[in-house]
């Protein structure tokens, strides 16, 4: 039982394990970069659209759930609020329409899924092609450019960090109590254990799936908003293959695939992993196609051990 | 348990070692760069830094883009280290690749911009004091050191002047086209316009876009054909679409009467394959005009900034090479690095 409870303690903690083991790897490979301001700097911007995006994906994963249409939400809204900036509707304005359609899809993809008993694997991937489909109608096939700098104030320095890395750090811990400290975060937790069982507790769960996904959907927007401000323009192909970003910090930080077990601040130490990792690559010029293939590597192993003792 | 305990180990023992030789390996083949290249001056010995960040090299042309920047970095290897990412083609990516190499405060900064997303990241180098290369794809701003590039207007003037003289000014020439809103298809169109306008004799059929691919050239060429209009010259905006273009032209002719009218000319733009040379040799296609890569002249003049001499000029224009059956031999010995 002692070894039991040592797996189930790695279990919980096994992104900060990753983190910790990778940190040591940058000490030894690249102490004279990799440990400076200027790449915390760095870490932090580029770490505030992978880690919104799986903080979201975590409230999706936890109730058994996945959601591939992330990655072409991203590409979507990132045309929207760049072609309603352009068209000077007011930064406010396309702020809230943005984060309007985010929470819109997200609930109306959760519905979808509660209401046709389909696999969220397959509803979201047909979200996938039909919203990278609808981006590329809405621009007409071209980029969106002449917003200028209107959404910089979110990459904006405050108190020693840049806005979007605010947004994310107060994201995680607000997503962190809903799901500790609220009766939904306990449904969330709930459906995902166990879906009979919260079906006989006479748990609503449609609302909670509904209201999962459309949490994700808010984050996918605030995302977008980050990356558009990084961005500076709309481009209706942005944000291919992010939804494996996000799942990925979401599964490496020690959420189990299966739904019902792991915690927002986990994927926050997983996003950070990748981030590290990316950057790591980077530093030391690994070619962008072999990272890939660490990168797959790592999540296999990753999904491996959190699955260790709750197969059966 | 004591099973799954030791698989667990196991894999936590897999993970680090993984790590640690992912990294380890890529440290040894990236001539040292992490222990001796502190900045952008060389100290006591240290070499500079010269980075390139590329929007990807999948394509082609791309292709013979690296591996010519790649030969050219080689013959430096004594004046700095040179390193190199790919962004795959996506900006947000580049973004990245970018921020990342400025921790290591390189000497010079070689971009070829995915797309105009990239503006502010290159702006901000820049503005942190690194000489910024521009390769190919311009950027809107002026903050960078210099633009190395082709001239597609010139290309397409070329393209024209060898099909007007061929054609002894009169005959009928499809234009099989490029991507519709992209420059390099406007510009590659417009010169080639600018000489017929010169020649009215000739009459110039407007194909459509097949997208710079081989099997979308084929395909509208396979339909044209079927119209039955004559046609006495090809013009494609890039050498694969001539490639497609020809394919079906050969597959059609093989059930046309014997005998009857004289092939084509086929025109293509680029010249950055073997495959493209071959066939010119082989009389399949008649032309072809080099669309030069700016990685080895980049790679050049950060050697020279590094120097100390600033490039006097903002803009390079690279020349041309117009590749005919006469001409193609010497071209695939001036360049080797063609991809296959």
């Amino acid at each position: 039982m002692r070894r039991a409870n040592w797996l189930a303690t790695f279990q919980r903690y096994q992104g900060l394990v990753g983190l910790f083991v990778l940190l040591c790897v940058a000490m030894g490979l690249d102490r004279e970069h990799f440990f400076t301001a200027a790449n915390f700097a760095n870490v932090l911007n580029q770490l505030a659209v992978p880690g919104i995006l799986a903080v979201g994906m975590t409230f999706v994963i936890l109730t058994g759930g996945i959601d591939l249409s992330v990655g072409s939400l991203l590409g979507l809204l990132n045309c929207i609020v760049a072609t309603w900036i352009v068209n000077d509707r007011g930064i406010a304005a396309s702020i809230a329409f943005t984060l309007f359609i985010g929470v819109s899809v997200g609930a109306l993809v959760g519905y979808i899924i509660s209401a046709t008993r389909l696999q969220p694997f397959v509803v979201s991937l047909a979200a996938m092609v039909s919203l990278r489909g609808v981006a590329y109608v809405y621009t007409n096939n071209g980029t969106v450019s002449g917003m200028g700098s209107k959404l910089e104030f979110l990459l904006d320095m405050h108190f020693g960090l840049p806005l979007s890395a605010w947004i994310m750090l107060v994201l995680t811990a607000i997503a962190a109590i809903i799901l500790t400290s609220t009766v939904f975060g306990r449904w969330v937790y709930a459906l995902g254990g166990n879906e009979e069982a919260s079906r006989y507790a006479g748990l609503p769960l449609t609302k909670i799936r509904i209201g999962a996904y459309a949490a994700n959907g808010l984050c996918v927007a605030l995302a977008a908003l980050i990356f558009t401000a990084r961005n500076t323009n709309g481009d209706p192909s942005s944000g291919t293959g992010y939804e494996l970003d996000a799942i990925s910090a979401v599964v490496v930080g020690g959420t189990s695939l299966i739904g019902g077990f792991g915690s927002v601040l986990g994927t926050f130490v997983g996003a950070l992993f990748i981030v590290c990792l990316n950057v790591l690559l980077i530093l030391k010029g690994v070619n962008t196609y072999v990272g890939m293939g660490w990168k797959g590597i790592i999540i296999l192993l990753a999904v491996y051990l959190q699955n260790l003792g709750r197969r059966s | 348990m004591t099973k799954q305990f030791r698989i667990g180990s196991f894999a936590l023992g897999l993970v680090a070692a993984i790590v640690v030789a992912g990294c380890s390996n890529s440290g040894g083949t990236d001539t040292g760069t992490s222990g001796d290249a502190k900045g952008g001056e060389a100290k006591g010995g240290k070499k500079p830094l010269v980075v390139f960040s590329q929007a990807n090299s999948q394509d082609p042309w791309r292709k013979v883009f690296d591996a010519d920047t790649q030969a050219a970095a080689d013959t430096h290897k004594a004046d700095f280290e040179f390193e190199k990412q790919d962004a795959g083609g996506d900006p947000a990516k580049q973004n990245n690749i970018v921020d990342t190499f400025m921790v290591k405060k390189p000497a010079v900064l070689l971009i070829s911009p995915t797309e105009d997303s990239v503006q502010s990241t290159v702006d901000k180098a820049f503005d942190a004091g690194v000489p910024v290369i521009i390769l190919d794809r311009n950027l809107k701003s002026d903050k960078f050191t210099v633009y190395i590039g082709g001239d597609n207007v010139e290309i397409g003037r070329q393209a024209g002047e060898f099909v007007a003289d061929k054609l002894k000014g009169k005959g009928v020439v499809l234009m099989i086209q490029g991507i519709a809103q992209i420059g390099p298809t406007r510009d590659r169109r417009g010169g080639f316009m600018e000489i017929m306008k010169k020649n009215p004799g000739i009459k110039v059929i407007e194909g459509d876009d097949c997208g710079y691919q081989r099997q979308k050239g084929r395909a509208y060429m396979e339909t044209f054909l079927q119209k039955g209009e004559h046609i006495d010259c090809v013009y494609a905006h890039n050498d694969e679409m001539a490639i497609g273009a020809r394919l079906a032209y050969d597959s059609w002719a093989k059930t046309k009467p014997a005998g009857s009218a004289k092939d084509p000319l086929f025109v293509g733009i680029d010249a950055c394959q073997t495959e493209v040379i071959d066939m010119i040799k082989a009389g399949k296609l008649d032309a072809t005009f080099k669309y030069p890569t700016p990685g080895a002249k980049g790679v050049e003049i950060a050697a020279e900034i590094l120097k100390g001499n600033k490039p006097k000029d903002k803009k390079i224009i690279l020349p041309t090479v117009k590749v005919t059956k006469d001409t193609a031999d010497q071209y695939l010995k001036d360049n080797p690095n063609l991809a296959k």
